[in-house]
């Protein structure tokens, strides 16, 4: 039994007949794995997470055949229960770590406050608690930062404190949502390693929403592509890369610098992701794919097993390569 | 790897998004008319302006007419009442509804007049201050201070007190009480622009101060002055009244809602549509306009926060 | 080929006031900094949050006046330079910014933001310049419609189109780019980067390029200047750079950027700690502190920008690499 469980998973904004920003998603996650989820702007990649956790509030509406965490179905819990399980065992993590705390409280005070709000721990219990995440998370100078305000802290150091109250509460489930977008390579670098290291010490399942391949490579084992609001490939991490199975993910590597050393020009998809008033009837891909065919534009392809991976796709590339 | 990809530059969308997009005017009248407040706010305005502007021809009598016979009359709806006299008449017999609504071209002119006084040396010495910080914005910022610290009703009674009573004079009270607030306003936002990208990039195509300055910039900070602009419109309203009531402002028989107040102050047992019904329009006209300006600064404020 | 650009030792220090009763602290953000550029050429500046490349934009579009060093545009020098002489190089060089949403004027029409750049430096007629605009429109991508349309109503690549057009309208010798497509998705990258090849092609525009992301880099970049807390660190030609990094930082930076198809046989270099404090440079190499073969010398003397081959290195041990 997965982790977690998504089944047709849709979200609107408005009402019923308002187009879906996510569209039908199907995912599964076991415990210990690390998942990436690729998208660009308007795949739907972090709504997803947030119906998953609760956060979007009407006019938003979630429905979905299943969303169940750890055996929880996650649409049928109240307010007070969804409390008790987000933050304590499905924890997040944001893009900007500059915003993501709270500039009028320190540092120690908010880590306690996630221990204090999920492990009942107090006082000193508390303090020590946070101060060993602090070091568990590889700042220097522990002792000092816990009665620092964020504003004292440099991006790769608000990170890391983040990460610190991520874990605090122990979680299954780390999600992570464009973690190192906002920082610099080399801190890049090392809060992935820090992530990675987490990951494995905890046996926590990772889920990671980048729009960077790159770091997906890095990273994850297996890996989802989203396009305006659906699942279109999800695979295994060097397979997917090395022999990718839907135009789109074809397309997006073949958009990156690194495949064009040398060449004049970055190969380019014509166009760009449908929005609210161009959804097209059939394959969302069909107004520029460059392999469409005529019943592409008229049927929605379903998400079929394919050699390697799951893909929605009526007409698959690199099939023949075993 | 086949790439049949074509390569070229233009996106090639089947319907241009940016098109279908209304034009701001439409765009801003969707966002304010969902406020049910700020329509009923207009549409008391539109009353008032067409009173205003119609008026010779609405009022049923002549404002300074003198009925001898019909002292305090009440209004229709009371004992005594006459439907000559819809809502009744004051102590000297004159016709109360015509006197209202010749009263509301002084409110509004008293209103529009005094913004507009205000508001354009506000905003220049606002664009000043805000262009030149450490030049010019001190000793601004310094008198604009001053002029806060002292309560505005006493300034204005100051100023008209050494200048005389008189319409042009509550005008020019009630524009210095106010001016402040558009400086700052005006400052706070223009420095707020200032960093922005789209300043510099303004800065590098060659413009010079003139054009930063009215073109590029003012635009930009105009949605929280326009709103700012409305609301001092009713308390402007407000000082005139009180202005009049203290016996400074406009002088009688001008039919100015808040000189209609104070002397009607000792009929407000015997005759309390007399004090009353001024009362309630000014009420109802102030209410109306904040109602207006709520509703502006929520249709302008997202747009705003959406462009940036 | 002309040089339209030369650079010699900029330099920019700022005073900060530490509070009531500290002094003034120097901040140095740019720290000599010399280099040669050719028309039709691109000079990539690539570094971290911190190590100057913003002032050095800014200090080549002539926002800013150099504390010292020498500057000069197409033969002229900026210092000393007539009202004039100003005025022809406000035309030679000109911006993109980094964020398609802050860089266009959200209340003016497209159209007139375009026309703007002729309408103060040229003397051509109402009909004459929107003729030109028209045409450059249509040169990155624009329809006719859109003259008439306000920037919240494009997308961000569609913005930093129009940012491209409005730099090029006054055809410039030199274009500070500030990474320009670090808030795009890839596949829009992609599209902007050409575009950006394209113009440069017709225009023969030299290009200073600055970017933290390698991987884009390595595309568009003649030449490739490391920048590390002010200073220069390395400068070469590209493939050179890429293939055999000297500078200790050089290689850091190269290692920590992810990769699709990561090299197996490259080892990976993790320097820890982050960057120092710019009111309170380390003695010696500002990089000795993180630097993996730091010497008691790189803590003492500070490395000259010396010629090392086909490059020019700040590094005492930089033929060790070779």
């Amino acid at each position: 039994m997965s982790l977690l469980q998504i089944n047709n998973l849709n979200v609107r904004f408005g009402d019923a007949n308002a187009v879906p920003v996510v569209d039908g998603l199907d995912l599964a996650v076991d415990a210990g794995e690390i998942l990436a989820i690729v998208g660009e702007s308007g795949s739907g990649k972090s709504v997803t997470m947030m119906a998953l956790m609760g956060l979007i509030d009407a006019p938003g509406r979630i429905t979905a055949d299943t969303l169940s965490f750890d055996g929880t179905d996650m649409l049928k819990l109240s307010g007070r229960q969804r409390r008790k399980v987000v933050g304590k065992d499905i924890a997040m993590v944001f893009q900007d770590p500059m915003t993501a705390l709270n500039p009028s409280y320190t540092v120690g005070f908010q880590i306690e406050e996630v221990l204090r709000q999920h492990l009942g721990l107090k006082g000193k219990a508390a303090r020590q608690r946070a101060l060993e995440l602090l070091k568990k998370v590889e700042i220097p100078a522990a002792e000092s930062r816990l009665d620092a305000y964020p504003h004292q802290l440099s991006g790769g150091m608000s990170q890391r404190v983040a990460i610190a109250m991520a874990i605090a509460g122990e979680p299954k489930l780390l999600i992570a949502d464009e973690p190192t977008t906002a920082l610099d390579v080399t801190i890049q670098a090392q809060i992935m390693e820090l992530l990675v290291n987490l990951q494995k010490e905890r046996n926590m399942a990772l889920i990671l929403i980048t729009h960077d391949l790159a770091v997906v490579a890095e990273t994850a084992r297996r890996v989802c592509v989203m396009y305006a609001g659906q699942a279109v490939e999800v695979g295994q991490v060097p397979e997917l890369f090395d022999v990718p199975a839907h135009p789109y993910s074809e397309a997006l590597l073949a958009a990156i610098p690194e495949h064009s050393i040398g060449a004049e020009r970055l190969a380019t998809l014509p166009g760009i992701v449908p929005g609210r008033y161009d959804r097209p009837d059939g394959c969302l891909l069909s107004p520029r794919c460059p392999y469409v065919q005529d019943n592409c534009r008229h049927q929605r392809p379903p998400l079929d097993p394919q050699a390697h991976s799951l893909v929605r796709c009526f007409y698959p590339l690199n099939q023949e390569v075993a | 790897m086949t790439s049949p990809i074509p390569k070229s530059v233009t996106p090639a969308s089947p319907v241009d998004r940016s098109l279908l997009y209304p034009s701001p005017y439409k765009e801003f009248w969707h966002a304010f008319s969902r406020n049910k407040g700020a329509v009923m706010g207009l549409a008391f305005m539109c009353l008032v302006v067409f009173c205003a502007l119609f008026a010779p021809w609405v009022a049923p009598h002549d404002p300074s007419e003198q009925y001898r016979d019909f002292l305090l009359t009440p209004p229709v709806w009371l004992e005594g009442g006459t439907w000559q006299f819809i809502l009744g008449t004051d102590e000297l017999g004159r016709d109360l509804l015509s006197r209202l609504i010749q009263g509301a071209r002084l409110s509004l002119l008293i209103g529009l007049s005094s913004v507009v006084m205000s508001l354009i040396p506000g905003i220049l010495l606002g664009l000043l201050a805000g262009f030149f910080p450490h030049l010019l914005g001190p000793s601004i910022m310094r008198l604009m201070d001053v002029m806060l610290a002292l309560p505005s009703l006493l300034l204005a009674v100051a100023i008209v007190a050494i200048l005389g009573p008189g319409l042009i004079n509550t005008v020019i009270a009630i524009a210095i009480v106010s001016l402040p607030s558009y400086v700052r306003l005006t400052r706070a936002a223009v420095m707020g622009e200032l960093n922005r990208d789209y300043v510099t990039a303004a800065r590098l195509a060659g413009a010079g101060l003139p054009r930063l300055m009215f073109v590029t910039v003012l635009p930009n900070c105009m949605a929280p002055l326009i709103v700012q602009a409305t609301l001092s419109f009713s308390s402007a309203i407000l000082d005139a009244a009180a202005l009049g009531f203290l016996g400074l402002g406009v002088q009688p028989p001008t039919p100015e809602w808040g000189t209609m107040l104070a002397s009607a102050r000792d009929y407000i047992e015997r005759a309390w549509w007399v004090v009353s019904l001024p009362g309630l329009t000014i009420l109802l006209s102030v209410l109306a306009i904040n109602l207006m300006g709520d509703g502006l600064r929520d249709a302008l404020d997202p747009k705003l926060k959406n462009a940036a | 080929m002309a040089v339209v650009l030369c650079a010699r030792e900029l330099t920019r220090h700022y005073e900060v006031s530490r509070g009531l009763f500290k002094g003034h602290a120097l901040v140095r953000a740019l720290n000599g900094v010399s280099f040669e550029l050719e028309a039709g050429k691109t000079l990539a500046v690539v570094g971290e949050s911190g190590c100057g490349k913003s002032t050095l934009a800014r200090a080549l579009t002539l926002i800013e006046e150099p504390s010292s060093g020498s500057l000069q545009i197409a033969g002229t020098e900026v210092k000393g330079a007539s009202k004039v002489e100003r005025k022809q190089l406000r035309r030679d060089v000109q911006m993109v910014f980094q964020s398609p949403y802050a860089s266009l004027n959200p209340r003016q029409k497209i159209g007139d933001q375009l026309a703007e750049p002729l309408l103060i430096n040229t003397s051509l007629s109402k009909a004459e310049r929107r003729e030109k605009v028209q045409k450059m429109m249509e040169q990155v991508g624009l329809r006719p419609e859109h003259y008439q349309r306000y920037p919240h109503m494009f997308s961000g690549g569609q913005r930093q189109r129009i940012a491209l057009a409005r730099a090029m309208m006054l055809q410039p010798k030199v274009l500070v780019a500030d990474e320009p497509t670090s808030a795009l998705d890839v596949s829009i990258q992609a599209q902007v980067l050409n575009l950006f090849m394209d113009l440069q092609k017709e225009f023969n525009t030299a290009y200073v390029f600055i970017s933290h992301n390698l991987a884009v880099v390595r595309h568009v970049a003649d030449q490739v200047l490391v920048m590390y807390l002010g200073r220069p660190a390395e400068m070469g030609p590209k493939e050179d750079i890429y293939e055999k990094p000297l500078h200790p930082y050089t290689q850091a930076l190269l290692s920590a950027t992810p990769a699709i198809h990561p090299d197996p046989l490259k080892p990976k270099i993790r320097i820890a700690g982050e960057l120092p404090n710019p009111l309170n440079p380390p003695d010696g190499c500002a990089f000795h502190k993180r630097c993996p073969y730091a010497t008691e010398r790189c803590a003492k003397e500070v490395p000259a920008f010396r010629q090392v081959g086909t490059r020019q290195v700040a590094c005492h041990y930089a033929e060790q690499f070779l």
